[in-house]
Order: structure tokens, then C-alpha cells, then sequence
């Protein structure tokens, strides 16, 4: 018995080891090389910052991103009242639709968008109408809310379910407030701390987001701080520029920064997402017009964007409407050329990378002595998380940019950096919410400590694991705004490779990669949904 | 006076489960009636159509004559002006005890002054003044449900809907908190229905008790009806201890018979609404119906001092008996006793339960 003590406390010990060193290595080495080298120079970069464009890119930036929370916000708590308060006909469907764009990278939703709404878009086509400034803030606002969405749905839904949400309307119902009332005086009271931090988070991710503004923005001249950091290094090499990279690059991080730390919890709603299955049932069916509009809007949003983008990648010849005889499957063989199969190889290589070594740090939350620990740990790495991908890509350029420069190692060091809290997170949850009562009996009933562990506990987690590691996978699939500032001659990403693309013309052949992309990012998706049941059930028993 | 609740040919579904099925139920202002069966058997679902939350699929529900609820139309739950007591108190956890109870008043439109005044009140008539500025997280579930009891009095409703209000709470706080509870319904003259599994609290708190069973009520009675008289082996064993015995009927006539047991003649109470036959008969026996000190012959296998009264199991030559007597055991497991059957009740309906 203490010999089996004293082996997992040197397992113990060891991997905590490799664990801090992961941290210094990709999150708190690159960090504070951007802080020196930012602070370091004096004024220099906050002055170039804070020149006109730098300043125009700062409020753009800003307005963007407030704009963005306002409207995800408002959309995810109208979806959410919907699908908790009443009974929703065909739910399933409907909130495969509402999550779908969790799967989807912003920048494709922004190609489908202008395929759909703008100039010469399916909608232009149908009835000579679009959507006016597409190109532009309007645009870009709209595309990322509709994106933002369904993380406002899943995080308030999340915190809808901790409690027992409906028992209370109804409390407050049987005491004469109507919905109204109910929802004012005790749904939105209660939710606040969950619709603040989902705000932070959405904020946050607004701030990061690169994808959209790159395409939808730089038509129209329109700059963020992400665009402008990626023009100043990609584009050009004086000192100036780079000084102004520092200088944004700073000033991001701190106003992201600042506001998950307002909204707080971001750690706790992060670990809360849909993890628990609420009460359904006992509720009335859903008005005909809320479910209407709930269908329309996600039709619009989601469903009309991603025909627009698939009719236009099986379409001979952009300009040709998508009729039977125009249709073809050639751009998707014109789109695998020698430049974008390494670069779906590269994508793939280091997302399975990312996911297997997030997988193994987060692993390391089921060792750590105690909850405590595992707090903080948690909310050291959600940092990671939290900092904008440009960001932490000048960091780990300053920090490593000599020796790996062009490498896909650089490029994996800065994944790690920000997808460990996707792997840790939801691990931390599921083994915070295991019942110490399990590993005890196996204990009593002759297990030492790694057997407990490997007989009880590992197994209890195997579903929490493989959703874990999907989730990086996934999201290290879809990143763009870091691998488009570390990328080499040889070390494109797929997601690279289409933003080039688009750059340079040819609609079909993009979007056609485009597709590709998607359907490869749903067919990792889908296990989700399943493991998401086991998830619940494996943790409910 | 109008009936407070009239719930007529009420049918319910969750989809295409069934949960209620031809429910017919009247309550008279200030009555209580108790919903009474196994959990599953769509009490709640009951509670939850008269409240407005759930829509029926057949039927009407009335309260003080207004018709409320129809299989196409629905009075908002805010306008029926009916209270309700939830079985997870369903305490607010962003309110302290004295807004919870003020809640309901100033939904009534009352000022924030009057509206605290009156809860104040309330808190002291429940005994919990001193609960006033806390929040749920800091109190006991009985602490809890006293403010939920409360709160559903600030509503002043003429019908209280209880959702097994006290299922959640330890024994002896339970027996304190029925009482409590009925007292204050029956103070502030509101009918009462009171959906509970636990057949001595509904026997004991009750006008009348609705057995529900899988969704339809199988009796509707006064508590002396149900427990002298159920219809059925099932209604007779969730509405009380029961032992069945078959007894040899000789004779019988009007509410007495004479039958024969072990070949000694006894007489007996012994009735049915469907009149008893001569010959074999299976005959229900509550366990207060038998004595100890007869000349039929038993044998203790088992028993059960109680405090108050002992429980003992006979096993007698007409099938096995459940015996309830004051004071503490007068023989032990095994003796050879004579007994005594003073009573029965022949089971209407003899279908298998």
C-alpha cells in the first residue's frame, strides 16, 4: 500500500514537471518575451500604436467587437428561452442547425455569406436583392454574430441547466408575475453571471477574430487590429511597422484580458458548457411564431450561406447561374493541386499533434493533488486560451522565431499555447465532478493507487478524453489567425491555403476547398454529439 | 358559492404517452382533497394542468366557475390566482426570504413598504421571522419549505396546489410541517389539493382523498371510506396495511355475516357494496379489525414493537395476518396464541392488482 503511495507520487511529481515546463515553454516564455521586447523599447511601439491608422484600427476593432457581444448575446438567450421554456417540435434538428457554426471556421462563413448575400451572390441572383455593406463593418459584424451565436446558446443554456430552471418560473408564475415579469425578476437575475461571462468570452473572440475582417474588411478598406498586425508583419519590413505590431499586439492582449477578468468565471463557464442534462418535460409547447423565427433565422445564417458556398464550388464558372448543366465536380479536383496537399497534410499533422499533447497535459488534471490545484492550473492555461492568437503568434515568433522560424514546430508550439484549455477543461470538469465514493471502494476492496486508476477512474474519463481531444482537433483544423502569421514557404495550413486563395481570385477552386474543409471539420464533429450523451450519462450515473 | 376547482373529463399526454385519462374532480371552497398514489401516477401532472402549466388533451378545468384550461385555450398561470407549494421548494437563490414572501404581493401590485410588511407577517406566522434577510443557499430544507409555504399564502389564492410538499424532509420535521400546513390552509380558507404518497399524511389532512393510479383515479372518498372500504386489493394496500383471509361465508345479512374459521363459527362486521355470498370469500382485514385473546388458533412468525403499539404477523389456518395492538409485545415469535376477528371487508372488485 505505501509502496504503491510512493510510486504515484513520483509519477505524480514527474509529470507535474513536464507539465510546468509545457507552460513556460509555449505560453509564459513567449509572453514575456512580448512584454519585454513591448516595454522594453520604451514608447516606441504604444506611439506607433496609437497613430491614426493604429487608432482607427483600435476602434474599429472595438466597435466591432461590443456590437458582436450585443447581438450574440441577444440571439443566444432568445434561442435558449425557446429551446428550455418550451416544448420545441423537431429540438433535435434544430439544435444540430443552432450549433452547426461551432463547426464551421468563421472565414469559410464568411465566404458563404458573400457567396450568398453579396454582390452577385445567390440571393443577388434569386431577386436582384443583397445584403448592403457586406463588405465592410456591417458585414463583419453580422458574419461574426451569427457565428458567436451558438456559443451564447451553449453557455447560457449550460447555466440554464445548472439550476432548476423552469421549477422556478413556474414559482414565479404561480405568484402572478407573467412571462415578462418572470423572465426580468428571476430568469435574467439568475443568468447574469452566466450572460457576463459569455459576453467576455464572445467579446474576447471578436477581438481575436481574423478570419472575417480578412475577408470581408480588406475589400473595403476596412481595418481591425488583427488585419492591420497581419498587413504591418506580412507586408512589410520596416521597424515601424513592427513597433506597431508590438504596440497592437500589447494593447489587444490588454483590453481582452481585462474583459474576461470583468466578466470573470470565464474558466467556470467554460467547464459548464452543456455539461449537464436538464430537466425537459413537464413545459408547454412553443408558440408558432418564436419556432418560425427561430428556423428562419438559422436558415439564413447558417443554412443559406453554406448552399450559397456549396452551389457555387459545383459550379462550372462563377457567373453561371447553378443549373443542372453548369454543375460539376471538377473544382474539387482543381483545387487538390501541389500547394494545397501538403497544406491539408501540414493541417492535419498538427492538429493530431495539438490534440494528443493537449490531451496529455490535461490528462495530468486527474493527478493533480487537489482541487485547488487544479483550479489554478486551469485558469493559467484558459490565459492561454484568453490571449489573442496574433498575439501569442508575435510572442512565440519573438520567443522561438531564430532557431524554428518556418518550422511547423513553431506553429505547434503557439497551438499547444492556445488550445490547452480545450483539453484541460472539460477533463478538469469531468474529474471535479467524479465521486470521490468510487475511487474509495475500490481502494477498500484491494486496489492500489494506479490500479484505482486505471480500473476506476481512467475508464469513468475515456468519453470526456475522446471529446477533449476531438475539440482541439477540431479547433486546431479551423485556426488561421496564427498559422497565417508563422507560416513558411513549405508550412501553409489548409486554412492558409484558402485564405490565399481568396485573396487571388478564383472563387470556385476556394470554396470548393472551402467545402472540403468544412465536411472534413463535420465528420469530426459528429462523434461529438454521440460522445456528448455517453459524456452525460457516464457522469450522471 | 361556486365549486374552487372543477376539473371535468380531463385527459393529459406527453407527446403520445398518456399521463391522465377521465378525470372528474370537484372541490368545494375550503376544501382539502388529497391526490393519493405511487410516484409516476400523474399527481404532479394534475397539480401542473390546474396550475396552467401543462395543456390538456381532453377536457375542461374550472376555478370558482370560470373555465381556465380547454384542450385549445389556456388561462396564463399568473391569472388563474392559484398558489402553489413545490416538492424542491423552488426558492429563488438571488432572493432572501423576505423578498421571496414579499414576491407574490408585489406581483399583486402593492408597494415595496406594504409588500415587505405583509411578508414580514407571514415569515412570523410561519416561525421563521428571524430567516427574513437570508437566501436559500443558507438555510435547511424545512426552513426552505416554510418559506415556500409562505410565499404560496402571500398569493391569498382561494386553491393551494401542494406538490408533495414535505417528500423531501426528515420524519419527525414532516409530521411538524403537515400540521402546520394544513392548519394555516385551513386558516386562510383556501381550498387545498394536495398531491402526496404517503397515505397517513393524506388520511390525516384531507376532506377527501383521489387515488390516482397510472393516470385515472380508481376512488375518490372521505379517509374513513378509503381505509374501511377500498375498491380493490391495490387501493386496499396503498391506502393502508392489509392482510387478505379466506374465509368460509355461512351467513350474511345487512353490514354482519356469520363465517367459519379452523371449523369454530364467528361473527362478525363484514360488508360489501356488492353484497357478500355464501362459500369461500376473499375478505380484507386492516390490522386494528383482529385481537389477540379469541378462540381461533395462530401462530407469531414475526414482530415489530413499535413504541406506541406493536406490530405482530399471524399465521392463521384462513392465510396470514397483519396485527396492530397498543403496548409492548405480549408474547414473543413462535407462541401459540388465540385470536379474535371483529371485522373484514369484502373487496368489490376482486380484479388481480
Amino acid at each position: 500500500m505505501a509502496d504503491g503511495l510512493r510510486h504515484l507520487g513520483v509519477g505524480r511529481a514527474l509529470a507535474l514537471l513536464v507539465v510546468a515546463a509545457s507552460f513556460g515553454i509555449a505560453i509564459a516564455w513567449p509572453l514575456a518575451r512580448l512584454a519585454i521586447e513591448t516595454l522594453g523599447s520604451g514608447l516606441g511601439p504604444f506611439r506607433a500604436a496609437l497613430q491614426p491608422e493604429g487608432v482607427e484600427a483600435i476602434g474599429n476593432s472595438l466597435v466591432v467587437a461590443v456590437l458582436v457581444t450585443v447581438l450574440a448575446l441577444g440571439g443566444g438567450m432568445a434561442l435558449a428561452l425557446l429551446t428550455e421554456h418550451a416544448i420545441v417540435p423537431a429540438r433535435g434538428p434544430l439544435l444540430a442547425v443552432i450549433l452547426a457554426p461551432l463547426l464551421v471556421p468563421d472565414y469559410v462563413s464568411a465566404l458563404g455569406w458573400t457567396r450568398a448575400f453579396g454582390p452577385a451572390g445567390l440571393l443577388d441572383r434569386l431577386t436582384g436583392l443583397e445584403l448592403p455593406g457586406l463588405y465592410g463593418p456591417v458585414g463583419i459584424v453580422v458574419v461574426l454574430a451569427a457565428g458567436a451565436v451558438p456559443l451564447a446558446y451553449v453557455l447560457i443554456v449550460g447555466g440554464m441547466r445548472t439550476r432548476a430552471e423552469p421549477d422556478l418560473t413556474r414559482a414565479a408564475r404561480m405568484s402572478g408575475a407573467d412571462g415578462i415579469t418572470a423572465l426580468r425578476t428571476v430568469s435574467l437575475p439568475l443568468l447574469w453571471p452566466v450572460i457576463a461571462a459569455a459576453g467576455g468570452l464572445i467579446f474576447a473572440t471578436a477581438m481575436n477574430a481574423f478570419g472575417t475582417p480578412a475577408v470581408l474588411g480588406r475589400p473595403a478598406g476596412f481595418a481591425t487590429m488583427t488585419t492591420r498586425i497581419y498587413g504591418d508583419l506580412a507586408f512589410s519590413s520596416a521597424d515601424a511597422a513592427f513597433e506597431r505590431v508590438l504596440g497592437l499586439g500589447f494593447l489587444l492582449v490588454a483590453v481582452v484580458v481585462v474583459a474576461v477578468l470583468l466578466t470573470g468565471r470565464l474558466g467556470p463557464a467554460l467547464a459548464e458548457r452543456g455539461s449537464i442534462g436538464g430537466p425537459v418535460g413537464q413545459l408547454r409547447p412553443a408558440r408558432r411564431l418564436p419556432i418560425a423565427l427561430a428556423w428562419g433565422f438559422v436558415l439564413f445564417t447558417v443554412g443559406v450561406p453554406l448552399l450559397a458556398l456549396l452551389l457555387t464550388a459545383l459550379t462550372r464558372a462563377v457567373g453561371l447561374p447553378p443549373l443542372p448543366e453548369n454543375l460539376t465536380f471538377a473544382n474539387f479536383g482543381r483545387a487538390i493541386d501541389s500547394r494545397t496537399v501538403p497544406a491539408l497534410l501540414n493541417s492535419l499533422v498538427l492538429a493530431g499533434l495539438a490534440a494528443m499533447i493537449c490531451l496529455a497535459l490535461g490528462a495530468v488534471a486527474v493527478l493533480a493533488p487537489n482541487p485547488a490545484w487544479r483550479r489554478r492550473g486551469g485558469w493559467l492555461v484558459t490565459l492561454g486560451f484568453a490571449v489573442p492568437g496574433s498575439v501569442l503568434a508575435i510572442g512565440t515568433l519573438l520567443a522561438f522565431g531564430r532557431s524554428l522560424r518556418d518550422t511547423l514546430l513553431i506553429i505547434l508550439i503557439a497551438y499547444v499555447a492556445k488550445l490547452w484549455a480545450l483539453g484541460e477543461r472539460p477533463i478538469a470538469a469531468a474529474v471535479g465532478r467524479l465521486s470521490a465514493a468510487g475511487a474509495h471502494a475500490a481502494r477498500i476492496h484491494g486496489a492500489d493507487a494506479w490500479t484505482e486508476l486505471r480500473t476506476v477512474t481512467l475508464p469513468l474519463l475515456v468519453p470526456t478524453f475522446a471529446a477533449a481531444g476531438l475539440l482541439v482537433f477540431i479547433f486546431a483544423l479551423h485556426e488561421v489567425t496564427i498559422s497565417i502569421l508563422l507560416y513558411g514557404p513549405r508550412t501553409a495550413t489548409l486554412a492558409v491555403a484558402i485564405l490565399n486563395l481568396q485573396q487571388l481570385g478564383d472563387p470556385t477552386v476556394t470554396t470548393a476547398l472551402a467545402v472540403l474543409l468544412t465536411l472534413l471539420l463535420v465528420a469530426c464533429g459528429i462523434p461529438l454529439l454521440f460522445l456528448h450523451r455517453v459524456l452525460a450519462a457516464s457522469l450522471r450515473a | 358559492m361556486s365549486a374552487a376547482l372543477v376539473v371535468r373529463d380531463l385527459g393529459l399526454s406527453y407527446g403520445s404517452t398518456p399521463v391522465l385519462a377521465g378525470i372528474d374532480l370537484d372541490v368545494a371552497p375550503g376544501e382539502s382533497v388529497a391526490l393519493l398514489g405511487p410516484s409516476g401516477s400523474g399527481k404532479t401532472s394534475l397539480l401542473y394542468a390546474v396550475a396552467g402549466f401543462l395543456a390538456p388533451a381532453a377536457g375542461t378545468i374550472s376555478l370558482d366557475g370560470r373555465i381556465v384550461s380547454t384542450s385549445d385555450r389556456q388561462m396564463p398561470p399568473e391569472r388563474r390566482g392559484v398558489a402553489m407549494v413545490f416538492q424542491h421548494y423552488a426558492l429563488w437563490p438571488h432572493l432572501t426570504a423576505l423578498e421571496t414572501v414579499a414576491y407574490p404581493v408585489r406581483r399583486s401590485g402593492q408597494p415595496r413598504a406594504e409588500a415587505h410588511a405583509r411578508a414580514l407577517r407571514l415569515l412570523a406566522l410561519m416561525g421563521v421571522s428571524e430567516l427574513a434577510d437570508r437566501r436559500p443557499a443558507e438555510l435547511s430544507g424545512g426552513e426552505q419549505q416554510r418559506i415556500g409555504i409562505a410565499r404560496a399564502l402571500a398569493r391569498e389564492a382561494r386553491l393551494l396546489l401542494l406538490d408533495e410538499p414535505t417528500a423531501h424532509l426528515d420524519a419527525p420535521l414532516r409530521a411538524a410541517l403537515v400540521a402546520e400546513l394544513a392548519e394555516q390552509q385551513r386558516r386562510s380558507g383556501a381550498a387545498a389539493l394536495w398531491a402526496t404518497h404517503d397515505v397517513t399524511e393524506a388520511l390525516a389532512v384531507a376532506d377527501r382523498v383521489a387515488v390516482l393510479r397510472d393516470g385515472r383515479f380508481v376512488q375518490v372518498g372521505t379517509p374513513r371510506e378509503l381505509y374501511e372500504c377500498p375498491l380493490d386489493l391495490w387501493t386496499a394496500r396503498l391506502t393502508g396495511p392489509a392482510s387478505m383471509l379466506t374465509l368460509d361465508v355461512i351467513e350474511s345479512g345487512g353490514d354482519r355475516a356469520r363465517v367459519r374459521v379452523d371449523g369454530t363459527e364467528v361473527a362478525l362486521a363484514l360488508a360489501s357494496p356488492v353484497g357478500v355470498a355464501s362459500g369461500m370469500t376473499d375478505v380484507c382485514v386492516r390490522p386494528d379489525w383482529a385481537d389477540l385473546d379469541g378462540g381461533l388458533a395462530a401462530s407469531v412468525t414475526a414482530l415489530w414493537y413499535r413504541g406506541p403499539h406493536t406490530d405482530y404477523r399471524l399465521a392463521t389456518s384462513a392465510g396470514e395476518l397483519e396485527l396492530r395492538l397498543p403496548g409492548a409485545p405480549r408474547v414473543g415469535v413462535g407462541a401459540r396464541v388465540g385470536w379474535r376477528l371483529n371485522r373484514g371487508w369484502a373487496l368489490p372488485d376482486r380484479g388481480q392488482p
